[in-house]
Formats: structure tokens, C-alpha cells, sequence
């Protein structure tokens, strides 16, 4: 298919504590199409947030090539890479990752604060307000505008950190157990929402370790031994013994 | 624009920020009220040097004088008529000040000026105490004690001149305050009869107490220092404790014009105390004692003199005091007198005895700041160790500051990540933190300006209020600093100069975490809640 967006060829990821070497991800590949609901599963500690954040340009990979819209994100420039963090991707966490200081309008428009000059902001302000409002107003919390994050509940958090990343209408969005730490209530609305903006198109690749939250995909994939082995659609998740990563001497 | 934005919310939302603002702003309070008070005691140092004495003089530097002076003095006011006010001679000598009432005796400085022009080429006038209530009556010639009497309605009343005076005083006085405060001080009245049958002599009783007059033999008058003869109250006041007119003494010791001792027993000279004259420098008011220049002339004998041989010596002066007109600068004015100077010595050193050269050759023309720069230096000097210490002393406030961010930055390292997340670069997010510690800066110096400033605009009062819980407590002592009170001013540029400083350090001290905020690793900051 011509409609791949984001390709991750072969990616390896070694994190190094002292001695000991930890070899997270051992040539994981994965292709996700325009408009796919992808998944990736795997064990506790397999690698699925590593691999996230090397999708989004957070973290950088030892071997192997990310591609998003045919462009290498790793052979670009820091700052082009921050902008393709700020303009391209939207992450949203399992801890939501909120700043406590500011309101919930403010915490949405961070990204466009980000991608703003004083200058550009002054004439920007109102459509930007207007354009949060609206996202508010889809993930269902207009009336909490001016609260602060710790005046909101987990799922309300959640679904404010949503808006947040798709204040700038990324073409991807990365989710990492969006659920992980929700009952299964309020998990079940994150991922209605999540199902809804998919529906509108959003591409969303979404990270988790739980078969229930997996069945909403498209397409899902797991993680194991650090390489992605592909799955068919609907099958359930199969923990696999092998999934650990691999702990070595150096 | 975040990097404003967040910075601005930290600082309001951040109790931490309090303490990074409250070292920023007693720093900038501190260093500002050192800055006013050297500042404004340099100032003060300078603008009373100016109008203590003289604009220019010319002066030898010798004790017994040189000659030529009234010479001289025409010459000048004839050839430099645009540049020239006035001149007049002076005579300055060293001698013994006493009350005879009360063996009282003091070193001082004794100056011998014509009053009426010597009135006008500063403004002892402003400080002289008895002038300012009797205006026109102090004077340096022969004069009585005055007295009080009674009038026919049995109210106290001084003589008919010293009366008028005052009415005239009270009519041109636009202090309203201080005719109050006059009127409220029993002293001036009372004073007079009081000390009558003390030391006046037979001739008091003949006048009898009844009747304002004036008493006493005549004699010259002496304007006295008001810290030689009185005592400060704290209130900045002084209390009098001699009426005016009371009989004083100085002894000199005359000079010939070689400088040698004249061999006669030093002169007492018996004197009337016409007033009181507060320059505001301590030093000079504590020591000195204006006479007339002939009376003293004479007395010293610096006068024109009949020699042995026939004919006469040359009269001679310390000083010739030289005012200039408004507008002419003083520098060009020093420097044509001192052209001037040197064509007249050139006449006149052919006519005098090789002795008698070296003063004449020694003369010099100063303005007033040359005669001051020696003391305007040290203060200068003062000044800039002073502030030098205290701006040494805000350096820790600097490393505190540093600390303060360091917590800061520890306390955000997940914020950081997550505006990482979002697209911020690590330059974006240093400027942060230094954005934050310019707003630091900016807060803590806009406070530590106002502080500074309402702590400089009544140190006084603070210092009153002080001194009334523990006399130990009074820091400013009239006998180091010259000045009776502390300088009240804050200048503008100080004010800016410390306020840019203090911000620019604020930042300096952010710098370093600043840029480990920069090179935070947003995937280690974001792994965990
Ligand atoms: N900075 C690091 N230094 C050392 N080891 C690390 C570092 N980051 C991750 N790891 C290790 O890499 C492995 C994979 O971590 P990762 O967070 O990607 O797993 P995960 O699949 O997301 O797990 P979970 O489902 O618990 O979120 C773990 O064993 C972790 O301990
Ligand atoms: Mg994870």
C-alpha cells in the first residue's frame, strides 16, 4: 500500500546501567498506514514505550531508520525534529503528564504556545482559544476550562492530555497505555474518544499490555524479545515467555 | 512565547520563587540604600564645599600671610570687570576660644573677614542663628550686650531695633512652622535678662533690668561655630547656653611676616558674641570663630607696620577671596586671575627684600573644588569600597539564587520532559529557567527599589527611633561624618544601574541550571508519575 505514513525499519535500542546492558529492542520493525488504528502489545518491560517514544522522535535509536511521510526522522536536525515532535505527533501518556500550574485551556494550547513566537501569539491567540474550545467541547469537558489538573479526575486528565495532543492536528498520534491507570469505565470512554477520532481520520498507534484495550484496533502487533512478530486482527494477545528483554554482561 | 508565559505563571504559582525574589529584593535594598547615603554624603560633601568659603582663592598656604593682596585685589576687579564680583581679604589663624563667666576654653580656627562681603561670596548667612531672626543686626564691629526689658504693660521686650528686626522677620518668613517654633521657645526672650547680674559689670544696674536696652562696654563681635560653643540636642537642635552679646575671649599668636613668633606674650583679645554660624560640616563648625579682618589684622599684627629703619611694612592677608559672576566658568576664571597673578608678582618681587619673596612665589589660585579635592577624593574612594563590599556581599545572594533554581529545575524535571514531548528544544526550555530568573530579578529589584527607597526617604527617623531604644544604636555620629543629618536622597541613576545589575546577576545565577534544565532527558523524565 502506498498510504504508509510511519515506517520503523529494524530499530534497535540498548540502554546501558553501569555494567549491565539491556537490549530493549533487537531490530523491530513496523509499518502504520493513514488513518490506522494500529496496536502494539507486548509484556511489562518488552520495549513498548521505547519503541513509542522512538516513533516520536523522543528518543533516539541505536540501528535502524524511522520514516514519517518518507522523511527520516533521525537524519533531520534536532530542531527540525522538535518541530516534528510539535507539528506531526501527539503523545498522549499513561500518567497523563499535565502541568500542574495551568489550567486546563492552558495546558492545551501549550503546544501552539510552543510553536509560537510573543509576537505570533498576540495575533494567533483568539483562533488558537477558539480551536481549543472546540477540542474541549469534543472530549466533553467545556465547563472545566479554568481548573486545574489536580482538580479533575484520572479519566477527566486523560482526556484533557488528549486535547492537548491534538491542539496542532498532528497526522499521528501516539497513545501509551492511555488506560493504564483508569477503571475500566473511564478507560472504556478514553478509548470511545480514541475510536472516534479515528473515525475522523486520525492515524493513532497505541501502545498497551492489555488484550481488552487491544481488541479496539485495527491492526495489532506485538512486541517480543524486542522485534515485532505481527498478529492477526481480532486474535488475543498471547504473553510470550520469550517477551523479556534479554539482560547481558558487557 | 511559552517560555514567558510559563516563566510569568512559576513565578506567581511557585512558593520557592518568594525566596529566589525576597534575596533578590533585599539585595537590591541594601546595595541602594549604601549607594544613597555615600552618594548623597559625596554630594553633600561637595555642594557645601562649595559654598562655604569661597569660588576662588588665592592663598600661600603661609601662617603669616602675604602682601599685596588689597593690590591685587583692585587689579583684578579693574582688568577682569566681566568675570569678577568681588574680592575681599582674609586671615586665617590658630588660637585659643574661651568664656571668661565660665573658664570655658576651646581650640580654634580663627577667620578674619570683612562680614558684609564675606556674606556675599557664600552662604554662611543661611546658617547664622541670631541673623535669621534679627536679620540685619549681626555684625563683627563694636557692639553691646542687649537686654531685655519690660514695657509698660509688663511684657517681656527687647530693644526697639532688635524688635523691628524681628517683626520684619516674621513678615518675610514663609515657614510658618518656624515662627511658631520661635515664639514656642521661651529662650530668646528670657535668655537676656537672665544673665544681666552675672558678668555685665555696675553698668547693668545703672540701665536696670526694666528696660530693654543694650549694656555692657563696646567691643568686637565674634560669630562663634555652633558646635564650639553649644551642645546638639538629638532633635538636631542646639541648646544655647550663652545670650548673645556675653563676653568671650580668643588669644592669638601673632607672626612676623617671616613667620618667626614676634617675642611679645600672645594676645588676648576680649570679644562679644554677635551669633552663631552652622555650616554643616562638623569639622568646621566645631573649631571655628569668624572676626573682623582689620580688628584681627591689627591684632595679629599683619597690618602695615612702621619700621625701625623708617617707612613701612607691607600689610599682609592669608587669603584673598575672589567671587565670581553667575554663568562665568570657574575654571577659566581661576586660570585668567592666575595668569593675572603672575605678570603682578613679576612687578613686585623686584621691590621686596629677597626674604620676604617666599610667600609671594608660593601663592596659588584654587577654585573651591581644587581646596576640596583632597576630602571629595577620600569620600569618593569611601564610596566605592563601601558599595564595592556590599555588592561583593550580594554575590552569595547570587549563589543562593543559583540554588534556588537548581531545587526549581529538580522539582520540573518531569515538566520538562513533558514540553519536550510537545516540541520544545532544549535551548527553548534553558530559556525558561533564564526567562524565569529575569522575572526573579525584575520582581525582587522592583521591590528592593521601593524598599530601599522608603528606608533611605526616612533614615533619619529610623535612626531617631532607634537611637531612643539604646543611645548605642545611633550609627551616624556627627563627629565621623561631618553631617548632623544622613542624606535622604535616591537618585534615579542609581536606582537603574543597581536594578540592571541585580537582574543581570539574577540570570547569571540561573545559567548553569538553566542549561542542565536544557539537556534534561524527556524519555527518563517522563517514565515514571
Ligand atoms: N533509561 C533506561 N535505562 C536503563 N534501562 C531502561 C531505561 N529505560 C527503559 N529501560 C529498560 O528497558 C526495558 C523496556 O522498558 P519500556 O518502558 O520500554 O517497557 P514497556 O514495554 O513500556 O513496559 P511497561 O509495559 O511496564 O510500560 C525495561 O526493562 C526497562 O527497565
Ligand atoms: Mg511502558
Amino acid at each position: 500500500m502506498s498510504n504508509v505514513i510511519l515506517k520503523a525499519r529494524s530499530v534497535h535500542k540498548t540502554y546501558t546501567m553501569g555494567k549491565a546492558e539491556v537490549r530493549v529492542l533487537r531490530g523491530a520493525s513496523l509499518e502504520a498506514q493513514a488513518g490506522e488504528f494500529l496496536v502494539v502489545t507486548g509484556a511489562s518491560g518488552s520495549g513498548k514505550s521505547t519503541l513509542l517514544h522512538i516513533l516520536g522522535g523522543l528518543d533516539i535509536p541505536d540501528q535502524g531508520a524511522v520514516e514519517f511521510e518518507g522523511h527520516d526522522v533521525f537524519a533531520q536536525s534536532q530542531m527540525a525534529r522538535n518541530t516534528y515532535r510539535n507539528r506531526q505527533v501527539g503523545f498522549v501518556f499513561q500518567f497523563y503528564h499535565l502541568l500542574p500550574e495551568l489550567n486546563v485551556l492552558e495546558n492545551i494550547l501549550m503546544p501552539k504556545l510552543v510553536s509560537h513566537s510573543a509576537l505570533s501569539w498576540l495575533t494567533g491567540r483568539g483562533q488558537a482559544k477558539l480551536e481549543a474550545m472546540d477540542l474541549l467541547d469534543r472530549v466533553g469537558l467545556r465547563e472545566r476550562a479554568g481548573h486545574r489538573p489536580n482538580e479533575l479526575s484520572g479519566g477527566e486528565r486523560q482526556r484533557v492530555a488528549l486535547a492537548r495532543a491534538l491542539i496542532n492536528r498532528p497526522a499521528l498520534l501516539l497513545a501509551d497505555e492511555p488506560t493504564g491507570n483508569l477503571d475500566e469505565k473511564k478507560g472504556a470512554d478514553i478509548l470511545d474518544l480514541l475510536s472516534e477520532f479515528n473515525e475522523a481520520g486520525q492515524t493513532i498507534v497505541m501502545v498497551t499490555h492489555d488484550a481488552r484495550v487491544a481488541a479496539r484496533a485495527h491492526r495489532r502487533i506485538e512486541l517480543v524479545g524486542g522485534a515485532i512478530q505481527s498478529k492477526r486482527d481480532g486474535s488475543p494477545s498471547v504473553a510470550d515467555s520469550d517477551s523479556q528483554p534479554t539482560h547481558a554482561l558487557s | 512565547m511559552y517560555k514567558w508565559f510559563l516563566a510569568w505563571r512559576y513565578l506567581h504559582t511557585k512558593l520557592i520563587a518568594l525566596f529566589g525574589v525576597a534575596s533578590v529584593t533585599l539585595c537590591v535594598a541594601m546595595v541602594l540604600v549604601v549607594l544613597s547615603v555615600m552618594g548623597g554624603f559625596l554630594d553633600t560633601v561637595r555642594s557645601r564645599s562649595k559654598g562655604l568659603h569661597s569660588q576662588i582663592v588665592l592663598d600661600s598656604g603661609f601662617l603669616q600671610g602675604f602682601p599685596y593682596y588689597a593690590e591685587f585685589g583692585e587689579l583684578v576687579e579693574e582688568e577682569l570687570p566681566e568675570v569678577v564680583k568681588l574680592t575681599s581679604p582674609a586671615i586665617y589663624s590658630y588660637g585659643i576660644f574661651r568664656v571668661p563667666a565660665t573658664s570655658y576654653t576651646k581650640p580654634a580656627r580663627i577667620l578674619g573677614v570683612r562680614l558684609d562681603e564675606y556674606l556675599q561670596l557664600n552662604e554662611m548667612r543661611k546658617g547664622l542663628h541670631y541673623e535669621r531672626y534679627y536679620p540685619g543686626t549681626t555684625h563683627l564691629g563694636m557692639q553691646q550686650m542687649p537686654v531685655a526689658g519690660f514695657d509698660a504693660n509688663g511684657d517681656m521686650q527687647l530693644a526697639q531695633d532688635l524688635r523691628e528686626a524681628n517683626k520684619k522677620w516674621r513678615q518675610d518668613e514663609k515657614d510658618v512652622d518656624s515662627i511658631a517654633n520661635f515664639d514656642a521657645e521661651p529662650f530668646e526672650l528670657s535668655m537676656y535678662p537672665k544673665v544681666v547680674p552675672t558678668n555685665v559689670g555696675s553698668r547693668a544696674f545703672a540701665l536696670g533690668p526694666e528696660e530693654p536696652g543694650y549694656i555692657g562696654r563696646e567691643k568686637h563681635g565674634v560669630i562663634v561655630g555652633c558646635d564650639l560653643l553649644n551642645s546638639r540636642r538629638s532633635d538636631g537642635n542646639f541648646d544655647r547656653h550663652l545670650a548673645r552679646g556675653t563676653d568671650v575671649a580668643i588669644t592669638l599668636l601673632p607672626l612676623t611676616s617671616r613667620g618667626n613668633v614676634t617675642g611679645e606674650p600672645p594676645v588676648r583679645v576680649p570679644l562679644r558674641y554677635a551669633d552663631d554660624s552652622r555650616t554643616g560640616i562638623f569639622e568646621i563648625d566645631s573649631m571655628s570663630v569668624y572676626v573682623d579682618f582689620d580688628f584681627v589684622q591689627h591684632k595679629l599684627g599683619m597690618d602695615a607696620q612702621d619700621l625701625v629703619d623708617g617707612g613701612k611694612s607691607d600689610a599682609r592677608a592669608n587669603q584673598l577671596l575672589v567671587g565670581i559672576h553667575d554663568g562665568v566658568d570657574l575654571d577659566e576664571a581661576a586660570a585668567q586671575i592666575r595668569e593675572l597673578w603672575a605678570g603682578f608678582v613679576e612687578t613686585k618681587l623686584m621691590d621686596v627684600s629677597p626674604t620676604d619673596r617666599y610667600p609671594l612665589t608660593e601663592v596659588s589660585v584654587m577654585t573651591w573644588e581644587d581646596m576640596q579635592r583632597p576630602l571629595i577624593a577620600a569620600v569618593e574612594k569611601e564610596k566605592i569600597l563601601v558599595t564595592f563590599l556590599f555588592a561583593l556581599i550580594s554575590i552569595v545572594a547570587i549563589v543562593l539564587l543559583g540554588c534556588i533554581f537548581f531545587m526549581i529545575v529538580e522539582k520540573k524535571t518531569r515538566d520538562i520532559g513533558i514540553m519536550k514531548a510537545i516540541g520544545a528544544s532544549s535551548r527553548g526550555v534553558a530559556g525558561l529557567f533564564v526567562a524565569y530568573a529575569g522575572a526573579v530579578g525584575v520582581t525582587g529589584s522592583i521591590l528592593g527599589l521601593f524598599i530601599g527607597s522608603l528606608f533611605v526617604w526616612n533614615i533619619n527617623d529610623i535612626q531617631d527611633f532607634l537611637a531612643n531604644l539604646n543611645p548605642q544604636l545611633r550609627v551616624w555620629s556627627p563627629e565621623i561624618y561631618s553631617f548632623d543629618t544622613i542624606p535622604e536622597v535616591v537618585k534615579k541613576a542609581d536606582a537603574i544601574w543597581v536594578a540592571a545589575i541585580a537582574v543581570v546577576s539574577s540570570i547569571v545565577g540561573s545559567l548553569i541550571p538553566a542549561t542542565l534544565a536544557g539537556r534534561v532527558w524527556p524519555v527518563q523524565a517522563l517514565r515514571y508519575e
